[in-house]
């Protein structure tokens, strides 16, 4: 790999399950659980791939604005953060960062487009260089991510398996519906998304992963999260989670004044 | 910001003024690198975001300037960023002219050269290491504590991390006199090669006390280096007549290198030829240049 993902900043930033799930003091105050607290996550993480493809950014951008929100929620609550402001704002940022800059007009545009029928969603050009700023701050400026798709292409080449990497490459894009990326390092989700197409291709590459010497039980602990997400969830991959399930909780949280 | 007291303006950036001042508190002194903000437009420019970001990620090396914090700040009504940078007193074309110019002028010291150019060295290879081409390395651009001895990276404005697939880069980029043939020959696929060279051409600065290849535009700029190196041949850089600048160049013979950094010891000239290979991917890495015989006699402990 060219880029030493062990002397990073992200890697430095790796967190616990814990910490990650730790509901802010404000928004459980609001009676937002935890499970409630993940809901959001998933859902906001859907509203930016939405939008994203809206704009047509390269996955990688999409990955690094998860990640933004993702970090972001592990700072600074949803009652004072509105996720749905924030989810555009760090689509916004990692556009800049990744070097395909999304003009701020632009995706307010497709925010008002695609979400005509709820003005809680809708947001000015000044509200997303605003929070911007905000973000910026909360994330301390530490933007650089990696992410497991290079490690991915990287693993599979090795392992002789490439024919499995649209299947591979989809689960690595699931896996931003969860948290795995704060936790975990970007290799071993990759690994783990490996671990699971190989599996349900009937691919036998034992021996590759042997030869590896990484800690199998990491990769089958990140591989039963994966799945367990799958099994839990149901998502339909187009529309994200049902309505009724998600609008209680998204009207716990304030809206903009 | 009222942390910070400004003492003076030091110098014009990239986005803007960077001034000298100190931490009311602690006394440290420290650059200021003041990024206007077009708010009313698109909030921060992303190059100022990316030399952020880069910065964040490489600023735990010892040789590579460190960004201490970001402050937010307004003024007029305006919001303005400040980088705070720890505070360099001064950057290597200023150091070197010392020595070219001045009451005294005398060759820099052995060992000084040799120092400066490890420090270089390892600092390129920590950003390369990190998937950061500088693209811009210049004297003006290492900035250097004359206490210490030490030498940092700074001015990542242009660096990009690199990630695959490669893709085009832009070709305004890397000051002429440091600037690589194939950037200069409209090379779309460049990589470290082009800081490598860059270093090269520092390192020889610093040997003669002035540039190696002074080129006031790019065809001249290329002349200089045919000139010395000889003209470019398919056996020797392979696709070099298929780059988009290419065209019929005078045919010259390569020069002695040597005669231009004759105070230079053979295991130098050796590392310099190394690091001024026509074919990008024969260049020296910045990693394998830190193990190269010229750096025997250094004691790299200290670094």
């Amino acid at each position: 790999m060219a880029a030493n993902f062990w002397t990073s900043s992200h890697c430095k930033q790796l967190l616990d399950q814990e910490d990650v799930d730790k509901v802010p003091q404000a928004d459980s105050d609001r009676g937002i659980t935890p499970e409630e607290f993940r809901l959001v996550k998933i859902h906001m993480s859907f509203h930016i791939w939405r939008l994203a493809q809206q704009v047509k950014v390269r996955q990688r951008v999409i990955a690094t604005a998860v990640t933004y929100f993702r970090r972001v929620y592990t700072r600074k609550s949803m009652t004072e953060y509105d996720p749905r402001l924030v989810a555009p704002t760090c689509l916004y940022l990692a556009s800049k960062v990744e070097e395909s800059t999304v003009q701020a007009r632009l995706l307010v545009f497709y925010i008002k487009k695609m979400c005509a029928s709820d003005e809680k969603y809708r947001f000015e050009i000044k509200d997303i260089l605003e929070m911007g700023m905000k973000l910026l701050e909360a994330l301390d400026y530490y933007l650089v991510v990696y992410h497991p798709y290079r490690p991915l292409l990287q693993l599979l080449q090795d392992a002789g398996i490439t024919d499995l990497t649209q299947f591979a490459w989809g689960i690595v894009n699931d896996t931003y519906k969860m948290d795995l990326i704060l936790i975990h390092p970007p290799y071993m989700i990759a690994l783990a998304c490996i671990y699971i197409a190989s599996v349900l291709k009937d691919k036998d590459i034992t021996l590759w992963f042997e030869e590896l010497r990484v800690d199998m039980n990491i990769v089958k602990n990140i591989s039963m999260e994966i799945l367990d997400f799958y099994d839990t969830y149901k998502i339909d991959p187009q529309r994200g989670l049902p309505e009724d399930k998600i609008a209680p909780v998204m009207n716990k949280l304030p809206s903009k004044a | 910001m009222e942390k910070y007291e400004k003492l003076e303006t030091v110098g014009e950036g990239t986005y803007g003024k960077v001034y000298k001042a100190q931490d009311r508190a602690t006394g440290q002194l420290v650059a200021l690198k003041k990024t206007r903000l077009e708010m009313d437009e698109e909030g921060i420019p992303p190059t100022a975001l990316r030399e952020i970001s880069i910065l964040r990620l490489l600023s735990q090396s010892l040789y590579v300037v460190r960004l201490l914090s970001v402050e937010q700040a307004t003024k007029n009504g305006k919001p303005v960023l400040y980088l705070v940078f720890e505070f360099l007193d001064t950057d290597l074309k200023k150091f070197v002219d010392a020595y070219r110019k001045g009451p005294n002028p005398r060759p820099l010291p052995t060992n000084v050269i040799k120092s400066f150019l490890y420090q270089l060295c390892k600092g390129v290879a920590h950003c390369h290491g990190h998937g950061v081409l500088h693209r811009d390395l210049k004297p003006q651009n290492l900035l250097v504590d004359k206490e210490k001895g030490i030498l940092k990276i700074a001015d990542l404005g242009l660096g990009r991390a690199f990630t695959v697939p490669m893709k085009s880069y832009t070709h305004e980029i890397v000051t002429l006199w440091y600037r690589a043939p194939e950037v200069l020959l409209g090379s779309t696929h460049y990589s470290t090669g082009v800081d490598i060279w860059s270093v090269g051409c520092i390192f020889a600065e610093m040997v003669r006390r002035q540039a190696l290849f002074p080129g006031d535009s790019e065809l001249q700029q290329l002349l200089h280096i045919f000139r010395l190196l000889g003209t470019p041949t398919e056996e020797q850089w392979p696709g070099v007549t298929d780059l988009r600048d290419w065209h019929e160049f005078p045919q010259w013979k390569p020069q002695i290198l040597e005669r231009q950094v004759p105070s230079l010891e053979p295991e130098g000239v050796d590392l310099l030829s190394k690091m001024l290979q026509y074919n990008p991917a024969n260049r020296i890495s910045a990693k394998a240049a830190m193990e190269h015989p010229y750096f025997d006699s250094l004691d790299k402990s200290q670094f």
